[in-house]
């Protein structure tokens, strides 16, 4: 299954909440799965695609990012968190299981807070909530965000090239609202946050190391750690197999996942 | 009657230690780590001079309540630095592990220190089954054939090849071999396969920590199997793992069992547990369908002053038959080692002159 394949199973859409008309992409049956992407932009990848086996996978383009217009008026994270919030329940979503990569990993943080009993389950890929002192995000040519972003650029072939201008404006966007490396309000949040959780790292992340996620363990009381072998920040673009099974073994079983359910029957 | 001490590598842990399974690496203390296998000598030296039998280790993985991980290499250590007493590796656990490493590496502790070591094979208990990601449905299955396979690798003369359910190698051929015969092996296990398999591969049989009657269960359910390949099992052919107290007095030992810690130490979280037991279902006594122990807080077999024990023990012997006790002397995982050699050395002075003949 190609790219191609993946973008041709999901359907575009678009929900109007909190004042901004906001785009989506959705494929699947089941219980909803929400996607919040990171400061890129959105951008189904493989992975999408595996989950959206097991789960309706609606995956956001979040207000002033990808296509949509600028977004001048969302001040904080907190707010971007409330208005995801606001295009779920549009949706007439009531319960559902959220996805967060990278910044969206923060803005997924934020929300699970703000929304504790309508939050299933919580997965952070590569999440940019807590990063080391003067991480900065990738920039630069095609090639050199490609480096950052994967562990094996030359693996996957042409890259799609990013509109300038999109670029701008998200970026703007992206510096207003990613707060501080540390960020002590969205902290003493996860202390109390019950929300089971899984915190996924690739082992070659060049944009926030994976040793940050040990600080998710510590903050927050149910959550697991899972490092993926060999991927970079793009996890689930470099490994979906890895990234999807792991998230929808861990979205159905929470903590019980770590009891293994793997055959290894050689001859019956 | 025989006796084992059961040393389970001593860390003894701050008050403050995270007490829920798995323990996180980062509130490990490395000179406690070092300290508690320091004292793993000292003690085995300590029982040796006493005049226990053997001493046993086994296989626990990612919390200090015992700091074993590998039976094998705590074998190693302790063949090479206490001169004479037996060592039981009960046991490695063996669906989690590679068999024909296990059969290696316990050919090379039997070649190393000839005569000393005993083989325990394990299935192990349900939470191990995290530490190395074993599907709980396949445990048994594989404990069955990882055995199987262990004692083949052992005795076969020619290379082989093994076309297996769960392991496949097409060419087996190990060096060293265990010296001549093979070292003594126990299946551990209540279960009416672990008995079965035990008594058709002319096997002893350990059993643990349940009351006499169930495992009295397991161990009969063992001598009618061996009767049926044929033999018969000699009380040196059956262990049982248990906890004591022992005191000066009754009322001593009662105290104590009284202000035993009532939890179990490093529990895993209820709903794990829950599921845990869920997935583990195939446990049994004899055939007799049981629940998987996940956490629970072990049974004391033993409580009382010498006389009172030693009446115990002989009870244990009419009702189960077994010939070996291995014992704990305070719960694995309980800080106060002073207390545990001031029994230990009770123990051979008031206990273990009065039950060699039992």
């Amino acid at each position: 299954m190609g790219t191609s394949e993946t973008a041709a199973s999901f359907t575009e859409g678009f929900v109007e909440a909190d004042g901004f008309r906001i785009r989506y992409m959705e494929a699947g049956q089941g219980t909803p799965l929400i996607h919040l992407h990171g400061a890129g932009g959105p951008r189904l990848t493989r992975g999408h695609y595996l989950l959206s086996q097991h789960y309706r996978v609606i995956a956001f383009e979040m207000p002033g990012f990808g296509q949509s217009p600028e977004n001048t008026r969302t001040a904080t994270m907190a707010d971007l968190a409330a208005t995801m919030a606001a295009a779920v329940t549009a949706m007439r979503i009531d319960r559902f299981n959220l996805l967060g990569t990278s910044f969206g990993g923060k803005v997924a943080l934020w929300l699970a807070a703000q929304q504790r009993e309508r939050v299933l389950g919580l997965v952070l890929e590569a999440p940019a909530a807590i990063r080391p002192a003067g991480t900065e995000s990738p920039s630069g040519t095609p090639e050199e965000i490609a480096r950052r972003l994967y562990a094996h650029p030359e693996k996957l072939g042409p890259l799609p090239i990013a509109d300038p201008a999109i670029q701008a404006k998200t970026r703007a966007l992206v510096s207003r609202l990613r707060g501080p490396d540390r960020d002590a309000a969205l902290e003493a949040q996860m202390r109390e946050l019950a929300t089971p959780t899984l915190v996924l790292f690739g082992t070659l992340d060049h944009v926030i190391p994976p040793e940050m996620g040990r600080h998710y363990k510590e903050l927050l009381p149910n959550c697991h750690l899972v490092l993926v072998y060999d991927a970079g920040h793009a996890i689930s673009t470099e490994r979906p197999e890895a990234f999807a099974e792991v998230t929808a073994d861990f979205l159905e079983r929470h903590e019980a996942f770590v009891i293994s359910r793997i055959e290894t029957v050689i001859h019956p | 009657m025989k006796v084992s001490y059961f040393e389970t590598g001593r860390y003894v842990p701050p008050p403050d230690l995270p007490r829920e399974w798995p323990v996180p690496p980062a509130a490990y203390d490395p000179a406690t780590g070092a300290e508690a296998f320091r004292g793993m000598v000292e003690r085995v030296r300590f029982v040796e001079q006493l005049g226990f039998d053997w001493i046993s280790v086994s296989e626990h993985h990612y919390s200090p309540r015992i700091l074993t991980p590998s039976p094998v290499v705590s074998a190693a250590w302790l063949a090479a630095r206490v001169p004479t007493i037996k060592i039981a590796l009960l046991g490695p656990i063996v669906p989690t592990s590679n068999p024909i490493r296990i059969a290696e590496e316990l050919a090379m502790l039997d070649t190393l220190a000839p005569g000393r070591i005993v083989v325990g094979l394990l299935r192990g208990t349900t939470n191990e089954y995290l530490s190395y990601d074993l599907n709980p449905a396949e445990a048994r299955e594989r404990t069955d054939e990882g055995m199987e396979l262990i004692l083949k690798a052992w005795t076969e003369p020619q290379p082989f090849g093994w076309q297996g359910r769960y392991f496949q190698y097409r060419t087996v051929s190990i060096w060293p071999r265990p010296q001549q015969p093979p070292p003594p092996t126990y299946v551990l296990g209540t279960s009416a396969e672990a008995g079965a398999f035990a008594a058709r591969k002319h096997c002893g049989l350990g059993v643990s920590y349940g009351n006499f009657e169930s495992m009295g269960q397991a161990t009969a359910y063992y001598r009618q199997q061996c009767a049926q390949y044929g033999w018969t099992p000699g009380p040196d052919d059956i262990i049982y793992r248990a906890n004591m107290i022992l005191g000066e007095t009754d009322d001593a030992a009662d105290e104590a069992l009284r202000r035993r810690d009532k939890q179990a130490p490093f529990p895993v979280r209820a709903a794990l547990r829950d599921a845990l037991l869920q997935a583990d279902t195939t446990r049994n006594i004899a055939g007799e369908k049981r629940p998987a122990n996940v956490g629970g807080v072990l049974p004391i077999s033993f409580c009382g002053g010498p006389d009172r024990v030693v009446e115990q023990i002989r009870r244990c012997r009419e009702t189960m038959g077994a010939g070996v006790l291995d014992l704990s002397l305070q719960d694995p995982g309980a800080g106060d080692t002073d207390a545990m050699m001031d029994g230990l050395e009770l123990f051979a002075r008031k206990v273990l002159p009065r039950i060699r003949d039992i």
